[in-house]
């Protein structure tokens, strides 16, 4: 968090220091001490590893085989064919990127947008809090999935961006009203206090002394933010109100339930078993991961010595 | 040189529904304060000491009355000439755990403070760590040791050193030090002040000292001026070891006998008492003397008028009291 | 050494015969952390006789609650107690005792005030109704006896009994809720009461009124108290004896006045220079030096001052002194006692 300019001029003075760790290193330590978090986090990286390179690792047509249409699962096809006998894994895989990427920017809308009005509304009070919380209020009431629902409608979501705005737009109400009420608590310690005495800029005190003592808070909801703007757009293709532009789990379950009839016949089982499968081990993924998170943020409970 | 003149504070508490209730915090309180001057506030947790000092920071506003500094009444400049004459008076929190942020490094304290001077005194950023080095072996502490730790990893005399050094580096005129060592080991306070002293001397900053414990008030170097607040009330002034030894005020009286004795050290003054009965805000005001209800010496006459604070001579000393009298109630030390 | 030593059993077989409501022997209480064993408390021998106020003056991190907390048999981890023995009245021993027998015991024999009494009560409940609860859990019979007996103590403290009973933690201020923290260390009629540093929070008006309380019902009631803060002030002004710990050890004991005039061990020489007081010279007063111990100084087999002993001399490096005796009851455990800073 330092700026590098002054690591620089701190290190000739300063030959066997008490060290400063750097956060990479210290967030390292808190995941791997304990086996879920270990496990939370590599289950992270697969999935995100195939969002960026499963697209590529399949022809942009997935084969179809006509002669194992709803194949069981076999070695060929582990976890079985679809209703034109392509790869489930594979369709899983190539689906994540749409997935993940329109879940991970709605996060980061999410986020992004909460925090900073949070933390402005929290600090400043007076009418910009007032203009910011009835905002919030605005957005808290409109129900955001039948919105969802409605724009999904009127918009194109093929783009994961826009799908991401959209489920950033409707979910930052709450994080901004946690924020504001974590603001409110920590502007009455006495390190703001003294901040403010010594005349630091409000910018420096929103966002260089609030917002650390905030961000494992942040980390978390951002995390479990993730997992909610999956559900939402998977729930969003899964009604069908989305045109199918691209594969996805959503369209997966769409088709398995609606087409398929996997409710019915036990052999269209695996293509609807498959993306909830994904879903689920990417949700215990983000669950065990979600433990390390405070202890990478807090210096007090990052400490080994 | 710093001059507050009768200030007057009033909060308004909102109690039931619609129902407010006015604290009178700070009655008329003057006090003056010269360059390199100590001046320490006595009183019970409640008396209105920390208001006073707040209002010299800047951080509260009083209702009535004027605070000069360097000859420039502050509520009568703009806002940012005020900010800049009030950044020379920084305040020591009374809570070391509370003033520091968990989450920065002494080094990113030092220096978010530095970075700012540095500019304004177009120097870069070798004078930063120069200056953050300087500053932490002023107040005693080692800077390779430190300067990557977080506050957690402090105890708390040295967290009081921290939170002093980063007050100096805005190059200060007064410190108000609010509650300083209370929070701290006995056995580390007396480091603390040794360096508020050695501030005083070396550098000619003024000291605001604001406690409830007469003893560390008497560490802070010579001719450290004594305030009794009571009630918002200053009852009675005068220099330090004067106000120790001959305390005219039943108030100041109380205070100093409630010190513990330290057996086998000292022994305790022949005229000790023991004020048994509770502090509590009044809820309606009172007309006589503030005290009146819980001093033991109290007449008729105390609680239908109130004494003002009234100089003796043309000594410093002056008390608010219509009855006063010295009674020997601090502990004297015991000869081997 | 020799005739120390001897000294030493002779008093010890004396010390038998007095009346003890606590006898504890041999305590060790180590904590386990990423970098090693510390030991917090190391062999430490402690007696609180019957109806005495018996003082223990630590610096913060010294192990002096921890101390207490062994004796309650309360350590918590990452502490373990290692070995030692607690005999209550010369009868039962509070660390062999099963947990139920243990938590019978607090509260009706050995009450308790904690460091932060303040915040130990209960936000959601009234105070009265936090007395049944207590007496439920105790099972009193008599629960109209119970609040009777609080309202009474209470008064004693100098607190409106009924309203302190109908109120909330948070319409308490903070002497009054010191006040109700000792009246429930009371209430179940403890006849042993630990105190730890539970004036530290208070001003000094309300710690001199508090303090006063406790010594008219240490009196009245023949309480035994032991009372821990790092304020050596408030500890000479209530006990008779006192115990100065420092890095889990018991450096010096003996009567209040009799060590406090004459010290002996290089750290309560230390200390006793080091607060600020009401009374004598200021120029007279200096900080004590050095660090507070930190894990390293438990490492080494010397003496635990060594780093900031101003009297130190190679012995001190690779041995640890024992509390022996120099007077009738005054012990210290330094190599060096009689030669002056």
């Amino acid at each position: 968090m330092g700026t590098t300019s002054t690591m620089k001029s701190i290190k000739q003075f300063n030959p066997k220091a008490y060290q400063r760790q750097s956060f990479w290193r210290a967030a390292w330590k808190a995941i791997s001490r304990k086996p879920g978090r270990l496990v939370g986090f590599i289950i992270i990286v697969i999935f995100t590893l195939m969002a960026i390179v499963g697209p590529y690792l399949f022809p942009k047509e997935l084969p179809i085989d006509p002669n194992a249409i709803y194949a069981p699962l076999s070695w060929k096809y582990p976890l079985g064919t679809d209703f034109e006998g392509t790869s489930n894994l594979a369709l899983i895989i190539t689906g994540a990127r749409y997935v993940l990427l329109a879940a991970a920017l709605g996060a980061l809308f999410t986020v992004v947008f909460g925090t900073v009005l949070g933390l402005v509304a929290g600090y400043f009070l007076g009418w910009s809090d007032s203009v910011i919380m009835r905002i919030t209020d605005f957005f808290l009431t409109v129900p955001s999935f039948p919105l969802l629902v409605v724009l999904s409608t009127v918009w194109n979501f093929g783009h994961p961006l826009a799908m991401g705005f959209i489920l950033g737009i409707t979910g930052w109400g709450g994080m901004a009203r946690a924020v504001r009420s974590q603001t409110l608590s920590l502007r009455e310690r006495g390190f703001i206090e003294a901040a403010r005495g010594l005349g630091l800029s409000p910018f420096y005190i929103l966002f260089r002394e609030i917002l650390p003592n905030v961000s494992s808070y942040i980390g978390m909801n951002l995390l479990t933010s993730i997992t909610g703007c999956i559900y939402a757009e998977v729930g969003l293709f899964f009604l069908g109100v989305v045109p199918f532009h691209v594969n996805n789990w959503g369209v997966m379950l769409n088709m398995a339930v609606f087409s398929a009839g996997a409710m019915s016949s036990p052999s269209a089982l695996p293509y609807l078993l498959s993306p909830l499968l994904a879903l689920l081990i990417l949700t215990l993924g983000i669950v065990l991961f979600l433990d390390a998170v405070d202890e990478m943020f807090n210096p007090r409970l990052r400490e080994d010595a | 040189m710093i001059e507050i003149k009768n200030l007057e504070k009033y909060f308004t508490i909102k109690a039931k529904f619609s129902d407010r209730k006015i604290v009178h915090a700070v009655r008329r309180a003057s006090l003056t304060i010269p360059d390199g001057g100590a001046v320490s506030l006595i009183g019970e947790s409640g008396c209105g000491k920390t208001t006073i000092g707040r209002m010299l920071c800047g951080m509260e506003t009083p209702s009535e009355g004027t605070i000069i500094i360097n000859g420039q009444d502050i509520s009568k400049l703009r806002r940012g000439a005020r900010a800049r004459l009030l950044q020379k008076i920084q305040l020591i929190h009374q809570d070391p755990y509370q003033a520091l942020n968990p989450t920065h490094t002494i080094q990113q304290m030092m220096s978010a403070t530095l970075k700012k001077m540095a500019r304004q005194k177009k120097k870069g950023a070798e004078w930063i760590s120069q200056r953050t080095n300087e500053l932490l072996k002023l107040v005693g502490l080692d800077p390779s040791t430190i300067l990557f730790k977080y506050p957690h990893m402090l105890s708390g005399g040295q967290k009081q050193r921290v939170i002093i050094a980063r007050a100096l580096t805005v190059e200060p005129e007064m410190l108000v030090a609010d509650e300083v060592v209370s929070m701290i080991d006995v056995s580390l306070r007396l480091g603390i002040l040794k360096l508020l002293r050695s501030l005083r001397e070396k550098f000619n900053i003024s000291i605001l000292f604001i406690t409830h414990d007469i003893a560390s008030a008497r560490y802070l170097g010579s001719n450290t001026e004594l305030y009794v607040v009571y009630k918002g009330m200053i009852i009675e002034k005068g220099l330090t070891e004067q106000v120790i030894r001959q305390p005219h005020h039943p108030y100041t009286q109380a205070l100093l006998s409630a010190m513990p004795i330290l057996k086998g050290i000292e022994k305790p003054g022949k005229d000790r008492f023991v004020l048994t009965s509770q502090f509590r805000q009044s809820e309606e005001e009172q007309v006589g003397c503030l005290f009146a209800d819980r001093c033991p010496f109290s007449q008729p006459i105390c609680s239908e008028k109130r004494p003002e604070l009234i100089s003796q001579g043309n000594s410093t000393d002056a008390y608010a009291c219509f009855f006063p009298e010295i009674r020997d109630v601090a502990a004297v030390s015991v000869d081997h | 050494m020799t005739n120390a030593s001897s000294a030493n059993m002779e008093n010890v077989i004396e010390e038998k015969n007095q009346d003890m409501a606590i006898s504890a022997r041999n305590i060790n209480v180590v904590y386990s952390t990423p970098t090693g064993q510390i030991p917090a408390v190391r062999n430490v021998d402690i007696d609180l006789p019957k109806g005495s106020i018996t003082g223990i003056i630590g610096e913060s991190g010294s192990g002096k609650s921890t101390l207490i907390m062994a004796i309650m048999n309360a350590v918590t981890k990452p502490g373990k107690i290692e070995s030692g023995s607690v005999i209550l009245d010369g009868k039962e021993d509070m660390l062999k005792l099963s947990t139920e027998q243990q938590r019978k015991i607090r509260g009706k024999k050995i009450g308790f005030v904690f460091q932060a009494a303040q915040n130990s009560l209960n936000p959601l409940r009234r105070v009265g109704q936090q007395i049944l609860d207590l007496g439920r859990s105790h099972d009193v019979k008599d629960l109209r006896a119970l609040i009777k007996y609080a309202k009474e103590l209470l008064m004693r403290l100098g607190l409106d009994a009924d309203r302190v009973l109908a109120s909330y933690q948070h319409e308490l201020s903070g002497g009054m809720r010191q006040r109700v923290g000792i009246m429930f260390a009371l209430v179940l009629n403890a006849d042993i009461v630990f105190l730890d540093e539970s004036t530290t929070a208070l001003d000094m008006l309300s710690q001199a009124s508090v303090l006063e309380i406790i010594r008219e019902l240490q009196k009245e009631k023949k309480l035994t108290i032991a009372l821990v803060s790092h304020d050596i002030g408030v500890i000479a002004d209530l006990s008779e004896r006192i115990e100065i710990f420092y890095a889990g050890e018991i450096v010096e004991e003996g009567k209040t006045d009799d060590v406090l005039a004459n010290p002996q061990h290089p750290y309560t020489r230390g200390l006793i220079r080091a607060i600020p007081k009401i009374s004598g010279d200021i120029d007279s007063a200096e900080p004590l030096k050095g660090a507070s111990p930190d894990y390293k100084t438990y490492q080494q087999p010397g003496c635990l001052f060594y780093d900031r002993c101003p009297i130190r001399t190679d012995e001190c490096l690779k041995k640890r002194p024992d509390l022996t005796h120099i007077g009738k009851s005054h012990k210290v455990a330094c190599f060096r006692v009689g030669v002056h800073d």
